[in-house]
């Protein structure tokens, strides 16, 4: 019995040896952390935006990283989408590596509790896809590179009111705080734009089968159905949808932009008109990104990978400014530096940042005809009415 | 890396506290319970939302997590006991579900699947206690455990400790020497269920925010293998073995490894460990304490 | 509601039911010889559909839809199968076999432990990512009276039937299915008996992944396949097993039929919030627990001192 105890014991020390041999150097490399699911049911979008950041920081480093000399270093943490895992994943970035800066958390939840600790800590956070309306909220510490809530669901209820013409629209989302903070969003400048959402049904995360709520959705009889949610859920919702025989267009959400929804639902994408990121005018820089990330990974991007290779290059270049002004990392002077980013050229659009650290972007709306999305324009709110932009 | 050390031994510290309400139930009623998890989540929210509505202390949520788990744990308890081995287990894993389903869905009182967050720190006597410096959070969270473990220790050597025993070794011969199995039962699980509460608020007060995500079928089961790794019927062993499974789930980012070992590794290793566990040390690190009946002063 | 529309969900929770009766079976099965839930029989399912997935994409290459896809989805079947009824018998001879004589817990965990291997494990060799199984024939719905089913779900209600009717079959009128419920009965007597009870015990782990792996590609072509697909259908599928009477081959069809139709009913007729269908399903397996412990086709057993 003391004997088992002692192994354990031992296996323990030799696992904790590097670790205390490589905390005992101090390396030359700053180092800037990730932090998403990379385990558990969501694990496909943490792991999707983590591609980005490593591609981000290769490519920065492979062109002669931070003054054309110091190569920056990428630590991923997984949060397991839950909030207990993704503050041990900033206690141990913040502690042992030291990070500069972070790109993350992925998603909602477990923002607000790393955010709380980012703030609290000094360290810059840039979110690539956590859209609560709130998350910017917790202090000035705390950026991201998605547009929140607010802005897609004010865009998209207008749009489908005053532009599509709905009077009446239904809704089925995933109980996770994407998904419904996008349908209260929606609903709420629907409605305030005069129409009515006559259902909303809700599925739990996991579930695969949606018929009973079509069939629901199908008898309430909306003139079109709005689905928020992540890609392979649209795909079921879809594709579900075309086998009870429903003939209703379908609107969604900056989840349908990554390209794997056409291999998983195939064709019947055909006619669901989305909002998603902006299109930047003839983009080289996104369509190099697309092959880069594609080619080195095997899948394409979505959306919000897109923003974590902006968010990191972001972090990446106020580093770079940091360190030619000072010849150190400090925390503050990277956060101010991020603060201070104008019009960015990154490969979702033109980027600034907002006072309180949201994105300040247009929204593009798109068409899906069979399988390829179709820009319609771009577009914000501007006071309750919605202005094209181009 | 001491700081992260430091962050171990507060989620042991949590954990340790449900694992001792798991070995009362398991260990010592030898009722195989999977609904830690439900109890835990219903402290936490209950912290969380007296805490935020309601502008409560969190000294003051803390009896009410208590009790409410309590009361939950008797609701549950009442009739599930009467179920077998097995059955038991469906069951109570079925509760925790129900738990995490409702409250994912109960969006006016829970916010749902946005969870509460700002929930505000502890204080005592003025002085906050700072979960981000960690030490006094630790050290209110050790005293905690103490607490629990010399109360538990306790009532191990009491009457009703004695009583469990006799009911998880032969339960009809126990019935037979005229012991009440069906109210030591419940009294087994309310006292697990209000501990896993209390570690819930803990929790909450810890990462400031909830949201259904945390409260999964998961932590049941890790919290019953800590109670079997440490080895059961033993509270020693239950602190142990939570401080063993805790430091395997972050021994990757403990060791700052987490570049070379793929982030399902340490899944992939506590499945390893379950499995080799049962087969070479059924009985856990520690074994079953053998309590001295001889010695005076305990009834 | 409309009639129609009355229909449609009873068609939605029929079909759904049969996914859980198709998992269920398998879960009983094991769950009837050796009194032992099976907590990885979700994860040898998973590992049946990617298994399945791979041939046929290998078998199928670009052929158009056609007797060959229809041929190469069972050459595909046939080999997850032989291979996860394999990879069965291996989990039983390493992880359950050393513990046949411990206390009721330890296969249990042991069991819980296998399943994080599995799941995990897919998830570091495949990714995380949803992979379409494409339907090997042509889905086209079929509309009977405003009432639309599509040619999977037939197939889903069929093979679950016919998976039912030959395992009670084979348990009720083989030689090796007589050894089974002599196990199932009593081991150490079947074993003086002349059972070869370690031989009972792999062919039931064989033929129960061998199941798991039917049902697995069955439900990918509808449901995707992925890492973690296991978990949560498998859960709602031991419900199923349980309310039926768990042990019990009809019990697991009936309870699986029984929880679709009450998770669609609940939330399309009695007005229960759709996030709450979790909740309908345990629920139910609670109450069902309370008024008959043995489930509703089950035997109930005498306790013996």
């Amino acid at each position: 019995m003391k004997k088992s105890l002692f192994v354990l014991l031992a296996v323990l020390v030799v696992f904790a040896f590097p670790a205390v041999a490589q905390g005992g150097k101090e390396s030359a490399s700053p180092k800037i952390g990730f932090i998403g699911p990379m385990t558990g049911d969501n694990a496909n979008y943490g792991v999707l935006s983590n591609n980005s950041a490593m591609l981000a920081v290769e490519q920065f480093n492979a062109r002669g990283g931070i003054d054309g000399k110091i190569p920056v270093v990428l630590v991923t943490e997984d949060s397991e989408g839950v909030a207990e895992k993704g503050l041990s994943a900033i206690e141990k970035l913040s502690s042992s590596d030291k990070i500069v800066g972070l790109v993350g958390p992925v998603f909602t939840g477990v923002s607000f509790a790393v955010g709380e600790r980012v703030q609290n800590e000094g360290i810059v956070m840039l979110s690539p896809s956590a859209t609560h309306a709130d998350i910017t909220n917790i202090g000035d510490y705390v950026f991201r590179t998605v547009v929140s809530d607010g802005l897609q669901g004010e865009v998209a209820g207008t749009y489908f009111a005053n532009v599509l013409g709905y009077k009446t629209i239904g809704v089925l989302y995933a109980k996770n705080d994407y998904s419904q903070g996008l349908y209260e969003g929606m609903s709420a400048s629907f409605v305030a734009n005069g129409g009515t959402i006559t259902i909303a049904e809700s599925f739990n995360v996991g579930d695969k089968d949606f018929k009973t709520q079509l069939t629901k959705i199908r008898s309430a009889n909306p003139q079109a159905i709005y689905i928020p949610n992540y890609t392979a859920e649209m795909a079921q919702i879809l594709e579900q949808a075309s086998q009870l025989g429903m003939r209703i267009p379908f609107l969604s959400c900056d989840g349908f932009s990554n390209p794997d929804i056409y291999n998983l639902a195939g064709d019947f994408t055909d006619g669901v008109i989305y909002v998603g990121p902006a299109k930047v005018k003839e983009s080289p820089s996104f369509a190099k990104f697309v092959a880069d990330y594609t080619s080195k990974y095997g899948v394409g991007p979505d959306s919000f990978a897109t923003n974590a290779f902006d968010g990191t290059n972001i972090l990446l270049a106020a580093m770079d400014k940091v360190y030619k002004a000072t010849g150190k990392f400090d925390r503050k002077a990277v956060r101010d530096e991020v603060a201070a980013t104008k019009d960015y050229a990154g490969v979702s659009g033109t980027i600034n940042f907002a006072e309180n650290g949201d994105l300040i972007a247009y929204q593009g709306l798109y068409k899906v005809n069979k399988i390829t999305p179709e820009y319609l324009g771009t577009f914000t709110v501007v006071d309750g009415q919605l202005v094209q932009i181009d | 890396m001491f700081n992260f050390f430091l962050l171990i031994l507060i989620y042991t510290g949590i954990y340790a506290l449900m694992a001792l309400g798991q070995n009362v139930i398991t260990g010592y009623g030898g009722m195989l319970s999977l609904t830690q998890a439900g109890f835990f989540a219903i402290g936490s929210y209950a912290t969380a939302i007296l805490a935020t509505r309601l502008g409560w202390s969190f000294w003051a949520t803390l009896p009410v997590a208590a009790i409410l788990s309590a009361f939950f744990g008797l609701l549950i308890g009442l009739p599930t006991l009467r179920l077998k081995g097995d059955y038991l287990a469906i069951a109570t894993l079925g509760f925790g579900e129900i738990v995490r389903n409702v409250l994912n869905n109960w969006d006016s009182l829970t916010n749902g699947p946005m969870g509460i967050q700002k929930i505000p720190m502890i204080t005592v006597f003025g002085f906050v206690v700072n979960p981000y410096t960690k030490y006094a959070f630790l050290a209110m969270l050790f005293i905690a455990v103490f607490i629990a473990y010399l109360l538990f220790q306790r009532l191990a050597r009491s009457r009703m400790g004695r009583a469990l025993t006799a009911v998880r070794e032969d339960e009809i011969a126990a019935q037979s020497m005229g012991i009440n199995i069906t109210k030591y039962k419940v009294y087994a699980f309310i006292l697990g269920a209000s501990v896993a509460g209390v570690a819930g608020s803990f929790q909450a007060a810890f990462t400031l925010s909830v949201s259904p995500g945390t409260y999964t079928f998961m932590v049941s089961v890790m919290v019953l293998c800590m109670v079997v790794l440490g080895g059961m019927g033993n509270f020693k062993a239950s602190i142990l073995g939570a401080f063993i499974i805790q430091l395997i789930s972050y021994l990757p980012q403990l060791t700052g490894l987490t570049a070379i070992i793929p982030p399902q590794f340490k899944q992939i290793l506590f499945g390893l460990i379950l499995v080799i566990m049962m087969i070479w040390r059924p009985q856990g690190l520690l074994g079953r304490e053998r309590i001295k009946y001889s010695k005076g002063g305990t009834r | 509601m409309g009639i129609a529309e009355f229909f449609q969900h009873l068609m939605n929770g029929l079909t759904l039911g049969g996914i859980y009766a198709l998992i269920a079976l398998g879960y009983t099965m094991v769950y009837g010889i050796l009194k032992f839930i099976n907590f990885a029989h979700g994860d040898v399912l998973m590992a049946g559909a990617f298994i399945g997935l791979f041939v046929f994409d290998w078998l199928r290459g670009s052929a158009p839809l056609g007797a060959w896809t229809i041929i190469a989805f069972f050459l595909a079947m046939v080999v997850s199968m032989a291979v996860s009824a394999l990879l069965g018998m291996f989990i039983e001879r390493v992880a359950y076999k050393p513990l046949r004589t411990a206390t009721r817990l330890a296969p249990l965990l042991s069991a819980i432990g296998v399943s994080f291997i599995l799941s995990n494990g897919a998830a570091w060799a495949f990714g995380t990512r949803s992979r379409k199984f494409n339907y090997p024939f042509d889905n086209t719905p079929i509309t009977i009276a405003q009432v639309v089913i599509t040619p999977h779900q037939i197939l889903i209600l069929a093979v679950s039937l016919v998976m039912m009717i030959a395992l009670k079959l084979f348990v009720d009128r083989t030689r090796m299915g007589k050894a089974m419920r002599a196990t199932s009965l009593d081991q150490p007597t079947a074993m003086l008996m002349g059972v070869n009870v370690n031989k009972v015990i792999s062919m039931t782990f064989a033929i129960g992944s061998a199941l798991a792996a039917v049902g697995g590609i069955l439900i990918a072509l509808d449901f995707k396949v992925y890492a973690s697909m296991g978990t949560m259908t498998g859960l709602k599928a031991f419900v199923a097993a349980v309310v039926g009477g768990i042990g019990n081959i009809s019990g697991a069809m009936f309870g699986g039929i029984l929880l679709g139709v009450l998770e669609t009913f609940g939330v399309a007729i009695f007005g229960i919030p759709t996030g709450l269908k979790d909740t309908i399903a345990f629920g139910v397996l609670i109450l069902i627990l309370l008024i008959r412990p043995e489930g509703l086709l089950g035997k109930v057993e005498k306790e013996k001192v």
